[in-house]
């Protein structure tokens, strides 16, 4: 049996009276493709936000690779974050920086790369995403596709073990959405472990290993791609696959 | 004579320093006061130069000095120690405080030694016995006669003055106007403002000589003898420096070397002053004037800036009661700040601290100023911290980046290009700010400006020269400002 990478145990948030998330209990193994959908509210991102503690758990426990999150001291924290490269529904790219700018900052200031390690390995990054061309461009000048694969080159710039996605195609024009699901598809080919917060069904019938079904603040269904859109097992499934797929 | 001790100032100071001042007052029974300014080897005069002859500024060999009767009176003071003298400009104001804070060993600025004056410093004996006049127009001799002929006039004198008092209570129906500065006075006189402006005898001659259309009238003022003389100022029980001034004064009483010699050579002086009152004559004064703003402004600017950055980082701080108190702390120094005024602060750093650690006039100013401006700072920052999205922190704290690493690299960037202008805001008024400085005596545009009017007796011209430079200086900082606000454009 291979060693889960990332493991939940017990996982509960609220934000005062408000409960967000109750006692979950999943974990995800090397090579992985997982795909969490669920209705809005039910908790994914606060659920993907809690796995690099940009979300503090109430309750409940959150290993990587063996070392539990919450206990940790906040520089190993940040050694651990540096190895879950995490894609954001807004891009987040720092406007004031160029597309090469924004890839480069972090391999230089956190792992002390040299200028010029990091400009090659930009470059290398922004073929894989088709963007070398904007290599010197400000992200104010870039469409949501391409800032979203530029997001996506900057994240992998720091070498992570696991890709932590939420709602990477909610915020870009329909005709966008394919660029950067297929940049996503071919890391997946690659053999990234992939946590993956999506309302697109056709990703998740397609590239997912497992797709996890989240509602109310539970996982309600953790099945494979197949039997979960064909044959989902609980009731609140059943209903949002209904409502979706019409 | 002269402004009259401020009782606001030594209340300001009071109210911050209360008990250490009066332990340093007590401190001072065991009397050392000669030993150490001869083991220094300087004796360090206060004076307010703009008072010819007394004391003014003057370009001898193309630098500019302090001259007058009571320079020379102090030089001759030192002489006799057998120490040299060193002269500290300042605002009259502030000249007894400075000897109370031991920033001047002793104060020369036709000072009379009034009973209220005694009870905070020794004086010497009087150096000098002078008397009042009254300054006219020359067009109107025939009409003033002396202090009686002002009824239903306006006669105008030096504010908290003893002539400013004396005026007042020994006229009937004449309105009495105080200024601050002898050449304001003038300036209101040659305007028509005033009809006549009370002054000692020494300076009326003084203005009368250099400005052919003034005349100078008898006053005929009942004054005692304290009201009129002047004396040397020392501290509050420095009795052996006192004993050994004293020597001197009375051999310059004996000698009559006030009348022989030093007011025939600060007469001198002040011709070579006013052969030549054009502006450009002055430049130099002037550059000096806008080398010292800019140094001040650029200085308190930088550490301002340092500061606000910390308060705000301060002010923002989240976690246990260490960070609590943090916040707490950083919280009311900034409200502390902006709820005094900037004034006030100068000089309490000036003075105030001048009671723990002797700091420079200069350095004091830049140091007031920089702990004001942060506090304003703090605020433009805080404000420019929020206005970045909460997903900048987030990207960069997903990437493995540090809390400090992420605002720095991250945050702070972006909050300054939204602050920029208001920063932008804040340069250009410490510019202007900055000529608060000039109350302790650092000679930058106001205070050169001051001396400049009270040199040449030109009361408009220097303020209208100021005010070019001024804008000039504001003018080309927004100019940079926006160069800068140009390059950080990315959207």
């Amino acid at each position: 049996m291979t060693k889960p990478i990332i493991e939940v145990k017990n996982l509960a948030k609220n934000f005062g009276d408000n409960v967000v998330l109750k006692d979950i209990t999943e974990q995800v193994n090397p090579g992985q493709v997982i795909v969490v959908i669920g209705p809005s509210g039910g908790g994914k991102s606060t659920f993907l936000r809690c796995l690099n503690l940009l979300e503090t758990p109430t309750s409940g426990e959150v290993d990587f690779n063996g070392e539990n999150l919450t206990t940790l001291d906040p520089k190993r924290v940040n050694e651990l974050r540096e190895q879950m490269g995490m894609v954001f529904q807004n891009f987040n790219l720092f406007p004031n920086m160029t597309v090469l700018e924004n890839i480069k900052l972090a391999p230089m200031k956190v792992k002390a790369v040299d200028d010029a390690a990091a400009t090659k390995r930009a470059h290398e990054l922004l073929k894989q995403v088709n963007l070398d061309d904007h290599a010197d461009t400000f992200p104010s000048n870039l469409s949501g596709g391409q800032a979203q694969r530029v997001a996506i080159a900057r994240a992998l710039a720091m070498d992570p073990k696991v890709m932590l996605f939420d709602e990477p195609t909610s915020a870009l024009d329909p005709e966008m959405v394919g660029e950067v699901l297929n940049v996503m598809k071919e890391l997946a080919n690659q053999g990234m472990t992939m946590v993956v917060v999506t309302h697109e069904m056709g990703f998740a019938k397609s590239v997912a290993d497992r797709v996890w079904f989240m509602a109310d603040g539970f996982i309600q269904e953790n099945n494979t791609p197949e039997s979960f859109f064909s044959d989902p097992q609980t009731e609140r499934a059943q209903d949002f696959l209904s409502k979706i797929l019409m | 004579m002269k402004k009259k001790w401020v009782l606001f100032l030594a209340l300001v100071i009071a109210l911050f320093t209360g008990a250490t001042m009066t332990g340093t007052t007590a401190h001072a029974a065991s009397d050392d006061s000669l030993a150490q300014v001869q083991k220094k080897g300087t004796l360090v005069m206060g004076t307010s130069p703009d008072y010819p002859p007394y004391e003014f500024q003057a370009t001898v060999h193309g630098k500019t000095k302090v001259v007058g009767m009571d320079v020379a009176v102090g030089e001759k003071i030192a002489k006799d120690l057998g120490v040299k003298l060193e002269v500290k400009s300042m605002s009259f104001d502030s000249l007894l405080v400075a000897l109370q804070t031991g920033k001047v060993d002793m104060v020369i600025s036709g000072m009379n030694p009034t009973p209220a004056r005694k009870k905070n410093v020794d004086f010497t004996h009087t150096y000098y016995q002078g008397g009042y006049s009254i300054v006219i127009n020359k067009a109107d001799k025939g009409i003033y006669k002396n202090k009686d002929s002002f009824k239903g006039k306006t006669i105008g004198a030096q504010t908290g003055s003893t002539m400013y008092n004396e005026s007042k209570k020994q006229t009937t129906d004449t309105t009495v106007k105080g200024m601050t500065s002898v050449s304001d006075l003038i300036l209101g006189l040659q305007s028509h403002k005033l009809q006549g402006v009370a002054m000692e005898k020494p300076s009326a001659e003084a203005y009368v000589s250099n400005n052919k259309e003034l005349a100078s009238i008898p006053s005929d003022f009942d004054l005692s003898a304290s009201d009129t003389s002047a004396s040397v100022a020392f501290k509050k029980g420095s009795t052996s420096l006192v004993a050994a001034a004293n020597k001197s004064v009375d051999q310059i009483k004996k000698q009559n070397l006030v009348n022989k010699d030093y007011l025939p050579a600060a007469g001198k002086y002040l011709k070579t002053n006013t052969v030549n009152t054009s502006m450009l004559h002055y430049w130099k004064a002037f550059l000096k004037g806008v080398e010292y703003t800019l140094i001040i402004t650029v200085c308190s600017v930088f550490f301002g800036f340092i500061l606000g950055v910390l308060l705000a980082l301060a002010r923002m701080a989240q976690g246990g009661p260490l960070m609590t108190g943090l916040r707490w702390l950083a919280t009311a120094y900034v409200e502390f700040i902006r709820g005094t005024p900037m004034m006030v602060q100068v000089m309490f750093v000036y003075f105030g601290l001048g009671l723990v650690v002797n700091l420079p006039a200069l350095m004091s100013g830049i140091i007031a100023i920089s702990l004001n401006s942060g506090a304003y700072v703090a605020e433009y920052i805080r404000g420019g911290i929020n206005s970045v999205d909460k997903g900048q922190t987030e990207a960069a704290r997903s990437l493995g980046m540090s809390r400090g690493y992420t605002m720095r690299y991250v945050v702070l960037p972006q909050a300054l290009k939204n602050i920029w202008p208001s920063l932008g805001n804040e340069f250009i008024t410490l510019i202007k700010d900055s000529s608060i400085v000039s109350i302790i005596g650092v000679s930058e545009l106001i205070f050169q400006s001051n001396i400049v009017r009270s040199d040449t007796y030109r009361g408009v011209a220097p303020i209208a020269v100021i005010m070019v430079l001024y804008f000039i200086l504001t003018f080309t900082a927004s100019r940079i400002l926006n160069f800068f606000e140009r390059r950080m454009q990315h959207d």
